[in-house]
Order: C-alpha cells, then sequence, then structure tokens
C-alpha cells in the first residue's frame, strides 16, 4: 500500500516510542532509530517495527524512531497508529492488532 | 505525570505568568511581533504550578523553557513531543528549531538532527522531509558528482537583468549552475511568483536548474533571534548559521564546490551577508562575487523595479528586465500597486 | 447480575489510555480493578493511537489478577463504535460506559458488545459492561440502569460531572454527594450488583481520602476510584476487616464447614441460625483479610 502523507505517532516521554513515517517510492522499509538501547536491542525494535508495517502491506516507507524504552507492544501500537494516520485510514485495522 | 495545557496569551494573567518563567529561564527582551507570530502555545503543568512551556509557528518550535521534574528531561521531552504532534496535525511534517547552543543536545536526544551552529544559536531540525532527502530528491541533481557545479541562492524580488547577468557567468564557467529561489513569503512578488519569473527568464540556459529553496534557503532575516542578548549581533549570527547550512549540508550533498554572489554595494546587511559567505564558505565552497551590472551607468538592483512600481515611473527601470519579468508586472500591475498600499514592504530585499 | 462469585473491587485505578509508562506498570501496585481510560484522559487527536495502545497493552502486559476495565468514550462520540469492537477484540473484562443516563444506552452498548463478540469470535457474554452515573438524569434513572442487563457488574458515581450538573462543586465534607450516593448504592444493591464511589482528587490531602473512604466503607460501597497508586494502600487499609471480625467469620465458615460434612441441613453458630446473608459476609471478611494479608494461607489471624 502507499502511504499517502507524512504521519507521527507516539511521544518522546518515557517508555514510549515516537514514530514519524513518510512515503517512499522504493528501497523498501528504511528505519532510522535513535535509542539509547540501540546497540542491544535495535534489530528487535526496527523487526517489530517492519512486521507491523508489513501487515498493512507498505513495501516502502521512511521511518523515523525514537526510542524512550518502549516494550514491544507500545512499538507495534504506535507503528499502528502512524500507519494507518500516514494511510488516512480511520477504520482501526483489524487484521493488524 | 505533568499534564499539557493550552495557553491563550490574549488573557492578560496568562501572558504575564507566561512572560515571567520565560524571564526566569533568561528568555526576554522580545519584541510583540515575536510573540504574536506564534501560532499556539502550550503549558505544562505540575498541579497548578507551571513547569514548562512551548510554541509553534508556521513550522518552527519557540519559546521552549522547561523546569527540571524528578526525571531529569522529562518534561523537555513532554514539551517538544506535544508541540511536534500539534506541528504534524496541522501539516507541517518538517520541523526546525532555533536555540541556545546548550539545548543542542536535549533537541539531539530526542531525533533532532543539528543543521547549523554558532557560539550562540544553533539550528535544528526533525520530521520528513529532512534536509539529506529534500536535496536528493530534487529533480536532476543525480548527475552531479562528477560536475563542476556552482550555485545561486535568490530572492528575486522581481527577476531582473542583473540577476540573469550573474546567473549566465556562473553558467559560462560551469558544468551546471543551481539556482535555488528563497522560498520565505515576505516580499512584493509571492514565492510563486519569483519562482515563475526566475524560471522563465533562465529558460534557454541549458545547464541551469532552478530550485525552489525550500525550508533551507529561506532569507536568514526570517531566523528567529529572540533568544540571544541583547548585545549579540543578530545579522552576523543569522548569517553565519545560513552560510554554515550551506557549506555543511547543501554544497557536499549537491557537490556544489562554487557560489556566486553579487557584489553588494549598497546594502549594508547583504554587504555584512558576503562577508560572511568569504568567511565561511571556503576552502570547500569557492566564493565569487561578481561585479553588479550597471545599464547606462546605473547599477541594476529589484530595489529599484519595486520603487518603480510604487512611483508609477515603470517605463524608468523597463531596461532593467528581461522580457518575462517586463511583461508579469504590466499584466499584474493594479495587483502589485494593491500590495503596496495594503502596507506590503518594498524596501529590504 | 453477571457474576456468581463476589469479587473484590475495594479499587478502580484510572490509567490513562495513551501513556505507556502508566500502562506498563498498572499491574503492580495491586488495584483490585484497572480501568483503562480512552475518555477524558485522552486528548482527541490522540483518541487512535491511544486505542491501539491499549489493545497492544492487553495483549501482553501482565495485570495478574487485578480486573481489567476500560473506559470507552461517550455513545454519542464517533469514537465509541470502534472502542468497544476494539476492546471486546481485545478481551477486555468489563466495558464502562460514561455519561450514562438511562437503561436504554446500557442495553444499546449490551447490543455492541454482543455483536462484537460475534463478529471477534469471543465467547458470548464474557465481556461484562458497567455504568458510570455522572448527571441527576442518571442518578434519577439509576434503578433501571443497574438493572439494565445481566452483563452488568457495577454502577458508579462520577462526581466531577455530576457536581456541575447540579450546580455545585465538590466540597470537603461530600455533602453535595449524599443523595446521590445512597440512591446508587441502593441501586446497585438492589440490582446484585457493585458500587463504586468517585475519585479522590487531593493527592495532598491523606486524612481526607481516608476520611472520605471511611464514610463510603460505612455506608456500603464495594469501593473506590483511584487516580494514583499511592491511594490504594490507604483505601485497603479502610477495608481491611478488624480481628474480631476476621474471628467471627472464621467460627461461621467452621460451622459451615461442619454442618456440610454432617450433612445437616440447618447451620448455627451460638444458637444463631447461620443464614445465607450471613454466610456471604463471612465470606467478604475473609477475602478482604487474605487481600490485607492479615491472614495467612491455614487462616491464622497475622498480628502487625
Amino acid at each position: 500500500m502507499e502511504i499517502k502523507k507524512t504521519a507521527l505517532a507516539g511521544t518522546l516521554e518515557s517508555s514510549d516510542i515516537q514514530i514519524t513515517l513518510s512515503p517512499a517510492t522504493a528501497g523498501g522499509i528504511q528505519i532510522d532509530l535513535d535509542s539509547a538501547v540501540a546497540s542491544q536491542y535495535g534489530d528487535e525494535i526496527k523487526k517489530v517495527i517492519t512486521d507491523t508495517l508489513t501487515g498493512f502491506k507498505i513495501d516502502n516507507a521512511l521511518v523515523k524512531a525514537v526510542d524512550k524504552g518502549a516494550l514491544d507492544c507500545v512499538i507495534k501500537a504506535r507503528t499502528i497508529a502512524a500507519a494507518q494516520r500516514a494511510l488516512e485510514q480511520t477504520e482501526p485495522a483489524w487484521e493488524v492488532l | 505525570m505533568a499534564d499539557i495545557r493550552d495557553l491563550h496569551l490574549r488573557v492578560p494573567g496568562v501572558r504575564q505568568a507566561w512572560l515571567a518563567f520565560l524571564a526566569a529561564h533568561g528568555l526576554s527582551g522580545f519584541s510583540d511581533a515575536e510573540i504574536a507570530s506564534v501560532d499556539s502555545v502550550i503549558g505544562l503543568y505540575d498541579g497548578d504550578r507551571l513547569v514548562g512551556t512551548g510554541a509553534i509557528a508556521g513550522n518552527v518550535l519557540k519559546f521552549i523553557a522547561v523546569d527540571e521534574g524528578d526525571t531529569p528531561g522529562a518534561n523537555f521531552n513532554q514539551v517538544v513531543s506535544e508541540l511536534q504532534s500539534r506541528l504534524m496535525l496541522a501539516g507541517h511534517s518538517h520541523m526546525m528549531v532555533f536555540t541556545k547552543p546548550q539545548y543542542e543536545a536535549s533537541f539531539g536526544h530526542v531525533g533532532f538532527t543539528t543543521l547549523a551552529k554558532t557560539d550562540v544559536g544553533v539550528l535544528l531540525e526533525a520530521g520528513m522531509p529532512g534536509i539529506k532527502q529534500y536535496l536528493t530528491q530534487l529533480p536532476g541533481v543525480g548527475d552531479q558528482a562528477a560536475k563542476h557545479v556552482a550555485a545561486i541562492v535568490m530572492n528575486a524580488n522581481p527577476f531582473t537583468r542583473g540577476h540573469r547577468y550573474l546567473v549566465e557567468k556562473a553558467a559560462a564557467e560551469n558544468d551546471i549552475v543551481d539556482v535555488f529561489v528563497v522560498s520565505t513569503d515576505r516580499s512584493l512578488f509571492t514565492s510563486a511568483e519569483r519562482m515563475q519569473l526566475v524560471q522563465a527568464g533562465l529558460a534557454d540556459l541549458k545547464n541551469v536548474r532552478v530550485y525552489p529553496g525550500g525550508d533551507y534557503m529561506v532569507s536568514y532575516a526570517t531566523f528567529p533571534a529572540y533568544f540571544l542578548k541583547s548585545g549579540d549581533d543578530v545579522i552576523r549570527y543569522q548569517t553565519t548559521l545560513d552560510a554554515r547550512l550551506f557549506r555543511n549540508w547543501v554544497a557536499p550533498t549537491l557537490h556544489i564546490t562554487k557560489r556566486y554572489v553579487g557584489e553588494e554595494p549598497k546594502s549594508h546587511t547583504t554587504a555584512i551577508y558576503n562577508d560572511v559567505l568569504a568567511q565561511e564558505l571556503p576552502p570547500a565552497v569557492q566564493l565569487i562575487v561578481v561585479p553588479r551590472l550597471t545599464e547606462a551607468g546605473t547599477v541594476v538592483t529589484a530595489t529599484q523595479v519595486r520603487q518603480a512600481i510604487a512611483e508609477a515611473q515603470l517605463a524608468t527601470v523597463k531596461d532593467f528586465l528581461p522580457p518575462t519579468t517586463w511583461q508579469f508586472i504590466q499584466d499584474h500591475y493594479a495587483e502589485l500597486l494593491k500590495r503596496i498600499e495594503k502596507g506590503q514592504n518594498i524596501r529590504g530585499n | 447480575m453477571a457474576e456468581t462469585e463476589e469479587r473484590l473491587r475495594r479499587t478502580m485505578m484510572f490509567v490513562p489510555g495513551n501513556n505507556p509508562a502508566m500502562l506498563k506498570d498498572a499491574g503492580i501496585y495491586g488495584a483490585d480493578s484497572i480501568m483503562f481510560d480512552l475518555e477524558d484522559a485522552v486528548s482527541l487527536k490522540e483518541k487512535d493511537a491511544a486505542r491501539d495502545l491499549v489493545y497492544e497493552a492487553l495483549q501482553t502486559v501482565d495485570y495478574g489478577n487485578a480486573e481489567k476495565v476500560v473506559r470507552v468514550n461517550g455513545v454519542d462520540t464517533p469514537f465509541y463504535k470502534d472502542d468497544v469492537r476494539a476492546m471486546v477484540k481485545a478481551g477486555i473484562d468489563v466495558i464502562r460506559l460514561p455519561k450514562t443516563e438511562t437503561a436504554d444506552m446500557i442495553k444499546e452498548l449490551v447490543d455492541d458488545v454482543a455483536s462484537a463478540e460475534t463478529e471477534f469470535g469471543r465467547e458470548e457474554g464474557s465481556t461484562h459492561v458497567m455504568a458510570a452515573i455522572e448527571s441527576a438524569k442518571g442518578v434519577v434513572n439509576a434503578n433501571e440502569i443497574a438493572a439494565a442487563s445481566d452483563r452488568m457488574i457495577g454502577i458508579a458515581l462520577s462526581a466531577e460531572d455530576y457536581t456541575t450538573d447540579m450546580k455545585t462543586h465538590r466540597y470537603p465534607d461530600g455533602r453535595e454527594l449524599e443523595y446521590a450516593r445512597n440512591v446508587i448504592l441502593h441501586a446497585a444493591r438492589a440490582a446484585g450488583i457493585a458500587a463504586f464511589d468517585t475519585v479522590f482528587t487531593n493527592l495532598d490531602d491523606e486524612a481526607g481520602l481516608i476520611r472520605e473512604t471511611q464514610f463510603i466503607h460505612q455506608l456500603g460501597y464495594d469501593g473506590k476510584s483511584v487516580i494514583n497508586p499511592r491511594q490504594i494502600a490507604v483505601i485497603n487499609k479502610v477495608y481491611a476487616p478488624t480481628k474480631a471480625e476476621i474471628q467471627t467469620a472464621q467460627q461461621v465458615i467452621a460451622a459451615i464447614e461442619e454442618a456440610h460434612e454432617k450433612g445437616s441441613g440447618v447451620i448455627s453458630l451460638n444458637g444463631q441460625m447461620v443464614d445465607r446473608p450471613v454466610a456471604l459476609r463471612a465470606q467478604r471478611v475473609m477475602n478482604l483479610a487474605k487481600a490485607s494479608h492479615l491472614v495467612d494461607e491455614e487462616g491464622n489471624y497475622v498480628e502487625e
């Protein structure tokens, strides 16, 4: 699916993650991650984001993620919210939740 | 946890408390116009105590000040986070902040990228598209790596034969010339009109590419400086930031090795700008100062063109203008006059 | 009345639905119920994100034995339907309807819950509901509301909006809430469901919280809503049974067990018949005693 516009979800508060999604025409899902734990958990965080976007059938996207110690369920929830905003979907994404 | 509330500065008590909070955090002495320019202001409250504030104006985060709470950085992060989601909601997916150097690290921790800094101030960005994306996605720039590329940044308010003369010289001396038209909309001619006239006036030059300056090549005079101390040299700070932004990001990304500017015998601030560029750009980028085109002994400037429009003396500047700009002014003369009557400043640049 | 066994509901802790730090830790404070808030604690622009966040948290975060409640947005908002569907899909225990004014609102909620259970393959009837009363009209209709559905597990007073509707505000002595508290409690007891008192908002006034909790405990409320984890221990302490109450309850339970063992149909203690209310009360006291750690696993009283 094509991302229509740049969208953001999540905050910079403790235990949260701020996800910004932006359209891209090629290059797959490219994630720029800022996290204090990037060296230990960076790949895991990116995998949650990528898997969630794949659930939306988003093949190409630029992702900026600023992690403040989010659990996987938070990463997933924020990615879902950002994706729905970027795709301008208002009906909850039942198949991705 | 502290909570976010809107601050309506039209309420006198709110405004006074807000100004006092800013003053206690070293922010004071800025103009009412600076305050009037904000789109929304938020307060962070711990119970009934104001512990943080921030504002947005266009795509810029402003007036950020926080008390440190129990968890270091928590108040700052909450304020910035709220401002970012408000900007995004308002359609500003790309956002910038101008702030004191001591806050650079705090913004860095929440994903901001430093674009340029001086001893007194720093410019950072967040959101998308970022500067790299913006520059690499400009149409046609993919072939610039192996070429001699020059750049010219112009406001072109409006585009004159003087501008054309500068571009022609650069085009003759380089493989490619990237012309950036300043995007700030506070000139007599709108940025769309200026862009259109530059494109029309240079259409025949095959190695010249005209781009809008985006958020990166704006009028440096619009860089917020309200957080500087009154003794600081604002113009020098603004022009230095502008020059370093060009040197650190625009030039290396687009393989630009020369920048052309017109000699500036008249405007004091533009002379300072050229002086700062000469200090900041080399050796990475060579600055080439070209003497102004003269017409019948008079230096060709856009200022005189605007003056002539205001005074209904168009004929006196006909020779300054390429046919495309001349025609545009003829077609839109009434509209331009109306803008001047409405108070559009025709001086400045 | 949706339940066969009485559940302790001394505290219902409010957790803002868009706050990951609080969602993550909500299970560690020992609240009997945790109420995830999608309504007042969430700004309009974050309604979607909060719903996603609570949904995902419910999938993975361990909330122990706490009852999981979600306050959805009101029936008159564009968020209500999707809130209900998402929370039923997530397997929430209880949906709390804010600003309940009529039994029909509960019936509508129950219909929406039932169709969501079908849609997402949840067990029919597994999702309970409760009503928050926040207006004069809600108080006047409290009896019908409390009895509106067999999915109902409780009814709560929400005093901030209620006092505004009554053209007053909250006072430290709570006299402005007297009528509503009594009406709601009676409606709950008549319908056989739980009664929840409103929040105590001044976090710095512990004496005031104790006083108010003692009062609603005296009236007969099951418990109180809580906005800060620090309030939980204070409320639990008020609800802790006395040593004498525990000893009496232990005697009652012993008498019941003995009667069962002997196959006797009549249970008596100290020459009095132990009827159902007495037995239920003893059970409740022992539940409270265990939750307050006043008895060990064998039922021995633990001296503090």
